[in-house]
């Protein structure tokens, strides 16, 4: 029989602190290959032997992607190996070619909604997990040197930013910062909004 | 100025939480503490905080999580999380100390001192065991003294 080739093209997709390893199918005509993941980080290298640990959610499975995010919790370089599976045939561990640290993650913008409720200015924000602040700037149209800040650490459903005179145009826009890695993205789209003219005064 | 390391509480504290009850089962010996005997650390002097903070980190990383290795691979993976996760802020408060920011004074010479004695007292994997289960001891400690 022949010798089964390892996993090639092992490589890491990394955004907003969420980290997936992806490889290039083994193909085997008629056969179907399943895959085994491990990891090792920096500790287990330099303090614990270089012992290598499975993933349990990504041993002989099919799919060539596999979620590490709840293994790479640490802000350290992490080695990853793949290796295939037919029967009782087995490859060689395929590894990644440089270590990966999640410092290096992408960060995107955050999405938001403003929201003109009367003369309350709001914002809603995605939540994208516990290891994202945001930084929120609100400025009166025209008047960019008075910008103000708000630091939202915890997404709640909306955030109440200040409150509007009647006319003016209101812009925001947000940026997500990322204390583990401290990193932030960059600033999301502005987006502006006036004042709703007194609804809740004119009732009739 | 004073030492400031940036610490992922949130993670540690979760990747513990997970595996709390677990590890803690593995620990017979209620009686003794490694961390806490005879004093708790919250009697650490505050100038004392950072040399014995930045002991105890050396601490897990060079002597404890290697002999934690259990038979669950769910938990030695939590074990994997946290000890990573030390071993980054062992590194930021190893800077601190060479540039002089983390003074030892007697007070936590002596403390640590005595962690070790209490560590060295019992067979290496239960000391290991029982100060992964004290963890939360520690995590309390370095919140309030923030």
């Amino acid at each position: 029989e022949d010798v089964l080739l390892p996993p090639q093209n092992i490589s890491i997709l990394s955004t907003n602190m969420k980290h997936f390893l992806t490889w290039s199918p083994v193909i085997v005509q008629g056969e179907t290959v399943r895959y085994s993941v491990e990891f090792q980080g920096e500790y287990e290298r330099e303090y614990a032997n270089e012992m290598w640990l499975p993933i349990c959610e990504c041993s002989l499975i099919t799919a060539t992607v596999c979620n590490i995010t709840e293994d790479i919790s640490a802000t350290v370089a992490y080695d990853l190996r793949v290796r295939a599976d037919i029967g009782a045939r087995r490859s060689k561990w395929g590894t990644l070619k440089v270590f990966f640290n999640r410092i290096t993650t992408s960060l995107t913008p955050p999405l938001m909604k403003v929201i003109a409720d009367g003369y309350h200015l709001l914002v809603k924000l995605e939540d994208m997990g516990p290891a994202f602040q945001f930084y929120v700037l609100y400025w009166k149209k025209g008047q960019e040197s008075r910008m103000q800040q708000k630091v939202v650490k915890e997404v709640s459903s909306v955030v109440h930013l200040g409150t509007m005179e009647a006319g003016p145009d209101y812009c925001v826009k947000a940026q997500t910062y990322v204390e583990a890695i401290n990193r932030s993205s960059s600033f999301s789209q502005t987006q502006c909004v006036r004042a709703q003219g007194g609804k809740s005064m004119w009732l009739v | 100025g004073p030492c400031r390391v940036s610490m992922s509480m949130t993670e540690i504290r979760s990747g513990f939480t997970a595996i709390k009850s677990n590890i803690q089962a593995r620990d017979p010996i209620r009686t003794l503490s490694i961390l806490s005997y005879p004093d708790s650390l919250h009697k650490v002097k505050s100038s004392d905080r950072c040399c014995i903070t930045h002991h105890l980190f050396n601490f897990y990383v060079d002597k404890v999580f290697k002999h934690c290795k259990t038979e669950d691979s769910y938990v030695n993976r939590k074990i994997s999380s946290i000890a990573n996760s030390f071993l980054s802020v062992k590194r930021n408060l190893g800077q601190c100390h060479e540039q002089n920011k983390c003074m030892c004074g007697q007070e936590s010479t002596d403390k640590f001192k005595q962690i070790l004695a209490n560590y060295e007292g019992l067979n290496v994997t239960s000391a290991a065991i029982k100060s992964l289960g004290e963890l939360d001891i520690l995590l309390d400690w370095l919140e309030k003294s923030r």
